[in-house]
Protein backbone atom coordinates (compact mmCIF):
# COMPACT_ATOMS: atom_id res chain seq x y z
CA UNK A 1 0.00 0.00 0.00
CA UNK A 2 1.18 3.50 -0.89
CA UNK A 3 1.97 5.76 1.82
CA UNK A 4 -0.68 8.10 0.32
CA UNK A 5 -2.91 5.15 1.18
CA UNK A 6 -2.15 4.68 4.85
CA UNK A 7 -2.89 8.39 6.11
CA UNK A 8 -5.84 8.03 4.52
CA UNK A 9 -6.61 5.56 6.95
CA UNK A 10 -5.96 7.34 9.57
CA UNK A 11 -8.42 9.48 11.96
CA UNK A 12 -8.57 12.94 10.09
CA UNK A 13 -6.66 15.02 12.89
CA UNK A 14 -4.18 12.81 13.16
CA UNK A 15 -3.37 12.37 9.39
CA UNK A 16 -3.53 15.92 9.08
CA UNK A 17 -1.00 16.41 12.14
CA UNK A 18 1.14 14.43 9.85
CA UNK A 19 0.69 15.82 6.45
CA UNK A 20 1.12 19.47 7.90
CA UNK A 21 4.59 18.45 7.89
CA UNK A 22 5.34 16.30 5.17
CA UNK A 23 6.46 18.12 2.11
CA UNK A 24 7.74 15.01 0.39
CA UNK A 25 6.12 11.99 -0.02
CA UNK A 26 8.36 8.82 -1.17
CA UNK A 27 6.17 8.04 -4.26
CA UNK A 28 5.90 12.09 -5.18
CA UNK A 29 7.93 10.58 -8.48
CA UNK A 30 5.43 8.36 -9.34
CA UNK A 31 2.75 10.94 -8.69
CA UNK A 32 4.62 13.67 -10.77
CA UNK A 33 4.68 10.89 -13.55
CA UNK A 34 1.04 10.40 -13.25
CA UNK A 35 0.16 14.07 -13.75
CA UNK A 36 2.98 14.03 -16.94
CA UNK A 37 0.58 11.42 -18.55
CA UNK A 38 -2.74 12.84 -17.55
CA UNK A 39 -3.88 10.30 -15.49
CA UNK A 40 -6.95 11.46 -14.18
CA UNK A 41 -6.74 10.72 -10.72
CA UNK A 42 -3.29 11.90 -10.45
CA UNK A 43 -4.84 15.43 -9.94
CA UNK A 44 -7.11 13.91 -7.32
CA UNK A 45 -4.40 12.49 -5.67
CA UNK A 46 -2.26 15.88 -5.90
CA UNK A 47 -4.66 17.61 -3.82
CA UNK A 48 -5.92 14.73 -1.75
CA UNK A 49 -1.84 15.55 -0.61
CA UNK A 50 -1.28 19.04 -0.65
CA UNK A 51 -4.52 20.57 -0.97
CA UNK A 52 -5.19 21.43 2.79
CA UNK A 53 -2.14 22.95 3.06
CA UNK A 54 -2.32 25.27 0.17
CA UNK A 55 -5.89 26.46 1.26
CA UNK A 56 -4.50 26.97 4.69
CA UNK A 57 -1.74 28.79 3.53
CA UNK A 58 -3.50 30.83 0.88
CA UNK A 59 -6.22 31.86 3.50
CA UNK A 60 -3.48 32.98 5.90
CA UNK A 61 -2.18 35.58 3.28
CA UNK A 62 -5.32 36.90 2.01
CA UNK A 63 -7.93 36.32 4.64
CA UNK A 64 -10.90 35.43 2.48
CA UNK A 65 -12.82 32.77 1.83
CA UNK A 66 -13.56 33.57 -1.63
CA UNK A 67 -10.69 34.52 -3.34
CA UNK A 68 -8.22 31.50 -1.59
CA UNK A 69 -10.78 29.62 -2.98
CA UNK A 70 -10.02 30.42 -6.41
CA UNK A 71 -6.62 31.03 -5.68
CA UNK A 72 -6.09 27.03 -5.23
CA UNK A 73 -7.68 26.55 -8.43
CA UNK A 74 -5.42 28.97 -9.80
CA UNK A 75 -2.49 27.11 -8.15
CA UNK A 76 -3.62 23.72 -8.84
CA UNK A 77 -4.51 24.67 -12.63
CA UNK A 78 -0.57 26.24 -12.65
CA UNK A 79 1.05 22.79 -11.25
CA UNK A 80 -1.08 20.90 -14.01
CA UNK A 81 0.07 22.97 -16.80
CA UNK A 82 3.58 23.23 -16.13
CA UNK A 83 4.16 19.74 -14.41
CA UNK A 84 5.91 18.51 -17.66
CA UNK A 85 8.95 20.70 -16.67
CA UNK A 86 9.13 18.96 -13.30
CA UNK A 87 12.11 16.53 -12.56
CA UNK A 88 10.18 13.35 -11.23
CA UNK A 89 12.96 11.33 -10.25
CA UNK A 90 14.56 14.47 -7.99
CA UNK A 91 11.70 16.72 -7.80
CA UNK A 92 9.53 17.29 -4.58
CA UNK A 93 6.20 18.35 -4.96
CA UNK A 94 5.40 19.77 -1.58
CA UNK A 95 7.76 22.92 -1.73
CA UNK A 96 6.67 23.62 -5.63
CA UNK A 97 2.85 23.07 -4.80
CA UNK A 98 2.84 25.76 -1.72
CA UNK A 99 5.94 28.19 -3.31
CA UNK A 100 3.02 28.24 -6.46
CA UNK A 101 0.19 28.84 -3.73
CA UNK A 102 1.98 31.38 -1.65
CA UNK A 103 2.82 33.20 -4.80
CA UNK A 104 -0.38 32.91 -6.18
CA UNK A 105 -1.72 34.81 -2.66
CA UNK A 106 1.06 37.13 -2.75
CA UNK A 107 0.36 38.51 -6.29
CA UNK A 108 -3.71 39.04 -5.35
CA UNK A 109 -2.65 41.01 -2.29
CA UNK A 110 -0.77 43.15 -4.37
CA UNK A 111 -2.88 42.97 -7.23
CA UNK A 112 -5.43 44.24 -4.88
CA UNK A 113 -3.20 46.61 -3.13
CA UNK A 114 -2.38 48.11 -6.40
CA UNK A 115 1.08 47.40 -6.33
CA UNK A 116 0.95 44.99 -9.52
CA UNK A 117 4.18 45.14 -11.44
CA UNK A 118 7.31 43.65 -12.24
CA UNK A 119 7.16 41.45 -9.29
CA UNK A 120 4.60 39.30 -10.40
CA UNK A 121 7.31 38.20 -13.16
CA UNK A 122 9.67 37.63 -10.03
CA UNK A 123 7.34 35.15 -8.40
CA UNK A 124 6.71 33.49 -11.66
CA UNK A 125 10.45 33.29 -12.59
CA UNK A 126 11.10 31.75 -8.58
CA UNK A 127 8.17 28.81 -9.11
CA UNK A 128 9.53 27.54 -12.38
CA UNK A 129 9.28 23.30 -11.16
CA UNK A 130 13.38 23.24 -11.81
CA UNK A 131 14.14 24.95 -9.16
CA UNK A 132 12.67 22.01 -7.08
CA UNK A 133 14.42 19.08 -7.68
CA UNK A 134 17.55 17.96 -5.79
CA UNK A 135 16.76 18.59 -2.63
CA UNK A 136 18.87 16.67 0.22
CA UNK A 137 17.39 13.54 1.61
CA UNK A 138 17.04 15.26 4.66
CA UNK A 139 15.62 18.64 4.28
CA UNK A 140 12.27 17.49 4.46
CA UNK A 141 11.68 15.67 7.28
CA UNK A 142 9.46 15.44 9.56
CA UNK A 143 12.04 16.01 12.22
CA UNK A 144 13.60 18.97 10.52
CA UNK A 145 10.07 20.42 10.50
CA UNK A 146 9.59 20.23 14.17
CA UNK A 147 12.75 21.30 14.91
CA UNK A 148 11.88 24.49 12.83
CA UNK A 149 8.47 24.73 13.97
CA UNK A 150 10.08 24.89 17.91
CA UNK A 151 12.53 27.21 16.78
CA UNK A 152 10.16 29.41 15.12
CA UNK A 153 8.39 29.60 18.45
CA UNK A 154 11.77 30.71 19.99
CA UNK A 155 12.13 33.71 18.27
CA UNK A 156 11.73 37.69 20.12
CA UNK A 157 7.89 39.59 18.49
CA UNK A 158 9.84 41.48 16.63
CA UNK A 159 11.42 38.56 14.86
CA UNK A 160 8.74 36.64 14.23
CA UNK A 161 6.95 39.58 12.81
CA UNK A 162 9.26 40.47 10.64
CA UNK A 163 9.07 36.66 8.76
CA UNK A 164 5.73 36.92 9.03
CA UNK A 165 5.67 40.22 6.81
CA UNK A 166 8.00 38.71 4.65
CA UNK A 167 6.30 34.86 4.09
CA UNK A 168 2.52 36.06 4.34
CA UNK A 169 2.33 39.63 3.23
CA UNK A 170 5.55 39.36 0.43
CA UNK A 171 6.99 42.50 2.00
CA UNK A 172 10.28 43.62 1.17
CA UNK A 173 12.89 44.55 4.19
CA UNK A 174 12.07 48.28 2.93
CA UNK A 175 8.27 48.18 3.25
CA UNK A 176 8.57 46.41 6.52
CA UNK A 177 10.23 49.46 7.66
CA UNK A 178 7.80 51.41 6.28
CA UNK A 179 4.97 49.39 7.40
CA UNK A 180 6.73 48.83 10.95
CA UNK A 181 7.64 52.61 11.16
CA UNK A 182 11.49 51.76 11.93
CA UNK A 183 14.74 52.50 10.51
CA UNK A 184 15.43 49.79 7.59
CA UNK A 185 18.78 48.79 9.31
CA UNK A 186 16.53 47.69 12.22
CA UNK A 187 14.47 46.16 10.15
CA UNK A 188 17.27 44.22 8.39
CA UNK A 189 18.99 42.87 11.67
CA UNK A 190 15.24 41.82 12.77
CA UNK A 191 15.21 39.37 9.99
CA UNK A 192 18.35 38.79 9.67
CA UNK A 193 18.68 37.15 13.17
CA UNK A 194 15.32 35.61 13.08
CA UNK A 195 16.71 33.73 10.06
CA UNK A 196 20.23 32.84 11.56
CA UNK A 197 18.54 31.51 14.79
CA UNK A 198 16.00 29.27 12.35
CA UNK A 199 19.32 28.37 10.82
CA UNK A 200 21.30 27.80 13.86
CA UNK A 201 18.37 25.76 15.33
CA UNK A 202 18.33 23.04 12.32
CA UNK A 203 22.20 22.92 12.38
CA UNK A 204 22.45 22.25 15.70
CA UNK A 205 19.99 19.99 16.04
CA UNK A 206 21.76 18.20 13.10
CA UNK A 207 25.08 17.79 14.65
CA UNK A 208 23.77 16.59 17.95
CA UNK B 1 34.68 32.95 6.64
CA UNK B 2 32.93 31.42 2.97
CA UNK B 3 32.57 34.16 0.06
CA UNK B 4 29.27 33.32 -0.28
CA UNK B 5 27.54 33.30 3.07
CA UNK B 6 26.40 36.68 2.93
CA UNK B 7 24.49 35.37 -0.47
CA UNK B 8 23.12 32.51 1.92
CA UNK B 9 21.95 34.72 4.45
CA UNK B 10 18.82 36.18 1.63
CA UNK B 11 18.11 32.89 0.09
CA UNK B 12 15.21 32.65 1.95
CA UNK B 13 14.31 36.29 0.99
CA UNK B 14 15.30 35.61 -2.27
CA UNK B 15 13.31 32.74 -2.72
CA UNK B 16 10.55 34.58 -1.45
CA UNK B 17 10.86 37.48 -3.98
CA UNK B 18 10.89 39.69 -1.38
CA UNK B 19 14.46 41.50 -1.22
CA UNK B 20 15.35 44.40 -3.08
CA UNK B 21 16.20 44.97 -6.44
CA UNK B 22 20.21 45.52 -5.55
CA UNK B 23 20.58 42.81 -3.72
CA UNK B 24 18.46 40.30 -5.64
CA UNK B 25 20.39 41.59 -8.92
CA UNK B 26 23.74 40.64 -6.73
CA UNK B 27 22.49 37.28 -6.71
CA UNK B 28 21.02 36.50 -9.74
CA UNK B 29 24.60 37.41 -10.78
CA UNK B 30 26.04 35.40 -8.71
CA UNK B 31 23.86 32.20 -9.45
CA UNK B 32 24.62 32.59 -13.27
CA UNK B 33 28.30 31.37 -12.28
CA UNK B 34 27.04 28.11 -11.52
CA UNK B 35 27.91 28.40 -8.02
CA UNK B 36 27.72 24.77 -6.73
CA UNK B 37 27.95 25.59 -2.62
CA UNK B 38 25.14 29.11 -3.43
CA UNK B 39 22.80 26.36 -5.62
CA UNK B 40 22.88 23.87 -2.21
CA UNK B 41 22.25 26.89 -0.20
CA UNK B 42 19.54 28.05 -2.32
CA UNK B 43 17.76 24.52 -2.05
CA UNK B 44 17.82 24.81 1.41
CA UNK B 45 16.51 27.76 1.66
CA UNK B 46 13.32 26.54 -0.47
CA UNK B 47 13.29 24.15 1.93
CA UNK B 48 13.58 26.38 5.03
CA UNK B 49 10.70 28.09 3.11
CA UNK B 50 8.54 25.56 2.23
CA UNK B 51 8.26 23.96 6.42
CA UNK B 52 7.65 27.94 7.39
CA UNK B 53 4.47 28.10 5.01
CA UNK B 54 3.32 24.55 5.95
CA UNK B 55 3.01 26.61 9.36
CA UNK B 56 0.15 28.33 8.77
CA UNK B 57 -2.55 27.38 10.82
CA UNK B 58 -4.49 25.00 9.63
CA UNK B 59 -8.20 25.54 7.27
CA UNK B 60 -10.63 22.62 6.37
CA UNK B 61 -11.05 23.79 2.70
CA UNK B 62 -14.81 22.98 1.82
CA UNK B 63 -15.51 20.12 -0.03
CA UNK B 64 -16.33 21.92 -3.62
CA UNK B 65 -13.06 23.48 -3.94
CA UNK B 66 -11.91 19.84 -4.91
CA UNK B 67 -14.31 19.43 -7.11
CA UNK B 68 -13.26 22.88 -8.82
CA UNK B 69 -9.35 22.20 -9.30
CA UNK B 70 -10.26 19.07 -10.73
CA UNK B 71 -13.12 20.82 -12.99
CA UNK B 72 -10.42 23.46 -13.50
CA UNK B 73 -7.88 20.91 -15.18
CA UNK B 74 -10.80 18.98 -16.63
CA UNK B 75 -10.60 16.25 -14.67
CA UNK B 76 -14.78 16.38 -13.89
CA UNK B 77 -15.13 12.46 -12.79
CA UNK B 78 -16.60 12.27 -9.50
CA UNK B 79 -14.84 11.50 -6.81
CA UNK B 80 -15.82 8.19 -4.85
CA UNK B 81 -16.67 10.25 -1.66
CA UNK B 82 -19.14 11.90 -4.07
CA UNK B 83 -20.34 9.11 -5.70
CA UNK B 84 -20.43 7.34 -1.92
CA UNK B 85 -22.65 10.68 -0.83
CA UNK B 86 -25.10 10.12 -4.09
CA UNK B 87 -25.33 6.53 -3.71
CA UNK B 88 -26.35 7.11 -0.02
CA UNK B 89 -28.68 9.62 -0.90
CA UNK B 90 -30.36 7.50 -3.81
CA UNK B 91 -30.47 4.72 -1.58
CA UNK B 92 -32.67 7.39 1.14
CA UNK B 93 -34.68 8.30 -1.66
CA UNK B 94 -35.40 4.69 -2.84
CA UNK B 95 -35.90 3.80 1.08
CA UNK B 96 -37.87 5.98 1.58
CA UNK B 97 -40.08 5.05 -1.38
CA UNK B 98 -40.32 2.08 -0.31
CA UNK B 99 -41.72 3.00 2.34
CA UNK B 100 -44.26 4.96 1.26
CA UNK B 101 -44.92 2.43 -0.96
CA UNK B 102 -44.87 -0.16 1.91
CA UNK B 103 -47.13 2.13 4.24
CA UNK B 104 -49.53 2.67 1.07
CA UNK B 105 -49.84 -0.67 0.11
CA UNK B 106 -50.13 -1.72 4.15
CA UNK B 107 -52.68 0.59 4.31
CA UNK B 108 -54.85 -0.84 1.03
CA UNK B 109 -54.23 -3.87 2.32
CA UNK B 110 -55.97 -3.10 5.42
CA UNK B 111 -58.72 -1.36 3.99
CA UNK B 112 -59.36 -4.42 1.36
CA UNK B 113 -59.26 -6.67 4.69
CA UNK B 114 -61.88 -4.21 6.49
CA UNK B 115 -64.01 -4.44 3.40
CA UNK B 116 -63.96 -7.74 2.65
CA UNK B 117 -64.71 -8.27 6.39
CA UNK B 118 -67.88 -6.14 6.36
CA UNK B 119 -68.66 -7.58 2.99
CA UNK B 120 -67.91 -10.77 4.56
CA UNK B 121 -70.03 -10.14 7.58
CA UNK B 122 -73.30 -8.63 5.34
CA UNK B 123 -73.09 -11.90 3.38
CA UNK B 124 -73.04 -13.91 6.56
CA UNK B 125 -76.15 -11.79 7.66
CA UNK B 126 -77.95 -11.99 4.90
CA UNK B 127 -77.22 -16.06 4.67
CA UNK B 128 -78.50 -16.00 8.17
CA UNK B 129 -81.84 -14.11 7.22
CA UNK B 130 -82.25 -16.38 4.56
CA UNK B 131 -82.51 -19.14 6.62
CA UNK B 132 -85.17 -17.52 8.78
CA UNK B 133 -86.74 -16.70 5.71
CA UNK B 134 -86.41 -20.31 4.48
CA UNK B 135 -87.49 -22.13 7.41
CA UNK B 136 -91.28 -23.08 7.59
CA UNK B 137 -90.84 -23.04 11.04
CA UNK B 138 -90.11 -19.21 11.21
CA UNK B 139 -92.88 -17.15 12.38
CA UNK B 140 -93.46 -13.59 10.68
CA UNK B 141 -94.93 -10.87 12.47
CA UNK B 142 -95.53 -7.55 10.79
CA UNK B 143 -95.15 -3.87 12.13
CA UNK B 144 -95.95 -0.20 11.04
CA UNK B 145 -99.05 -1.36 8.98
CA UNK B 146 -101.83 1.37 9.12
CA UNK B 147 -99.63 3.78 11.53
CA UNK B 148 -99.33 7.03 10.38
CA UNK B 149 -95.68 7.15 10.98
CA UNK B 150 -92.97 4.73 9.83
CA UNK B 151 -90.77 2.64 10.21
CA UNK B 152 -92.59 -0.09 8.92
CA UNK B 153 -90.92 -3.81 8.47
CA UNK B 154 -91.26 -7.61 9.60
CA UNK B 155 -90.06 -9.83 12.30
CA UNK B 156 -89.00 -12.91 12.05
CA UNK B 157 -89.39 -15.45 15.30
CA UNK B 158 -87.49 -18.92 15.19
CA UNK B 159 -87.21 -21.26 17.99
CA UNK B 160 -83.58 -22.08 17.66
CA UNK B 161 -82.34 -19.03 14.94
CA UNK B 162 -83.43 -16.49 17.35
CA UNK B 163 -85.70 -12.95 15.79
CA UNK B 164 -84.94 -11.45 12.32
CA UNK B 165 -85.80 -7.22 12.63
CA UNK B 166 -86.57 -6.19 9.17
CA UNK B 167 -87.46 -2.36 8.53
CA UNK B 168 -87.27 0.64 6.44
CA UNK B 169 -88.36 3.84 6.53
CA UNK B 170 -86.66 4.04 9.74
CA UNK B 171 -84.35 7.03 10.22
CA UNK B 172 -80.60 7.27 11.36
CA UNK B 173 -80.12 7.22 14.55
CA UNK B 174 -79.43 10.94 16.32
CA UNK B 175 -75.64 11.46 17.44
CA UNK B 176 -74.71 9.83 20.13
CA UNK B 177 -77.89 7.68 19.92
CA UNK B 178 -78.56 4.13 18.58
CA UNK B 179 -81.39 1.53 18.20
CA UNK B 180 -81.46 -1.07 20.99
CA UNK B 181 -84.05 -4.07 20.31
CA UNK B 182 -85.98 -5.56 22.95
CA UNK B 183 -87.26 -8.97 23.27
CA UNK B 184 -90.42 -9.16 25.53
CA UNK B 185 -91.84 -12.42 27.22
CA UNK B 186 -95.69 -12.61 27.96
CA UNK B 187 -96.01 -10.59 31.24
CA UNK B 188 -92.39 -9.87 31.89
CA UNK B 189 -89.85 -6.89 31.30
CA UNK B 190 -87.85 -6.13 27.93
CA UNK B 191 -85.06 -7.90 27.64
CA UNK B 192 -81.74 -6.41 25.82
CA UNK B 193 -81.77 -8.28 22.28
CA UNK B 194 -78.74 -5.79 20.59
CA UNK B 195 -78.07 -2.88 19.30
CA UNK B 196 -78.14 -0.91 15.10
CA UNK B 197 -78.27 1.54 13.53
CA UNK B 198 -79.93 1.63 9.86
CA UNK B 199 -78.56 2.20 6.72
CA UNK B 200 -78.59 4.98 4.34
CA UNK B 201 -81.61 4.53 2.81
CA UNK B 202 -83.31 3.90 5.93
CA UNK B 203 -83.40 0.46 5.48
CA UNK B 204 -82.60 -2.02 8.86
CA UNK B 205 -81.96 -5.43 9.17
CA UNK B 206 -80.55 -6.58 13.12
CA UNK B 207 -80.42 -10.32 13.98
CA UNK B 208 -80.87 -11.96 17.58
CA UNK B 209 -79.17 -15.40 17.22
CA UNK B 210 -80.11 -18.06 19.62
CA UNK B 211 -82.42 -20.51 20.72
CA UNK B 212 -85.78 -18.60 21.86
CA UNK B 213 -89.17 -19.73 23.93
CA UNK B 214 -91.43 -18.87 21.37
CA UNK B 215 -94.61 -19.63 23.06
CA UNK B 216 -93.67 -16.88 26.22
CA UNK B 217 -92.56 -14.69 23.55
CA UNK B 218 -94.72 -11.25 23.99
CA UNK B 219 -93.20 -8.95 21.44
CA UNK B 220 -90.31 -7.33 19.88
CA UNK B 221 -89.65 -3.72 20.52
CA UNK B 222 -87.29 -1.27 19.12
CA UNK B 223 -86.36 1.93 21.24
CA UNK B 224 -84.23 4.86 20.45
CA UNK B 225 -81.38 4.07 23.57
CA UNK B 226 -77.78 5.96 24.07
CA UNK B 227 -75.17 4.94 22.43
CA UNK B 228 -73.29 2.33 24.46
CA UNK B 229 -77.04 0.91 24.76
CA UNK B 230 -79.65 0.72 27.85
CA UNK B 231 -80.44 -2.40 30.02
CA UNK B 232 -83.98 -1.51 30.05
CA UNK B 233 -85.92 0.63 27.56
CA UNK B 234 -85.91 4.64 28.51
CA UNK B 235 -87.85 5.58 25.80
CA UNK B 236 -91.29 5.05 23.83
CA UNK B 237 -90.82 2.49 21.28
CA UNK B 238 -90.46 3.22 17.80
CA UNK B 239 -91.23 -0.62 16.26
CA UNK B 240 -93.73 -2.76 18.46
CA UNK B 241 -94.39 -6.28 16.74
CA UNK B 242 -96.47 -8.00 19.05
CA UNK B 243 -96.27 -12.23 19.18
CA UNK B 244 -99.32 -12.43 21.60
CA UNK B 245 -102.12 -14.33 20.52
CA UNK B 246 -100.47 -15.58 17.04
Amino acid sequence: MRPFMLWKLLPVGLSYALLQVALRFKDDGGLAKRLKDRDPRAMSDLYDRYGRLAYSLIYRVVRNTGAAEDLVQETFLRVWNRVQSFDETRGALGPWVLTVARNRAIDYLRSVDGKMSAGALELDRLETPGMFSSFDDGALTLDRARILKKAFEKLTPTQRQVIELAYYEGLSQTEMAERMNQPLGTVKTWVRSALKALRDDLAGEALA
Amino acid sequence: MNPCQDFHDDFELYALGVLDPEQKAEIDAHLRTGCATCEAALKDALAVNAILMSMAPDVVPPARVKRRVLAGVGVQRMSWSWLATLAAASMLVVALWLSVQERSRAAELAQARHTLLQVSSQRDRLLQALSFLDDPSTVPVSFGKGQPLPPRGNVFVHSKLGVLLIASNLPPAQAGKTYEMWVIPKGGSPRPAGLFQSEGGGTAMHILSGPLDVGTLGAVAVTLEPEAGSPAPTSTPIIVAALAGL
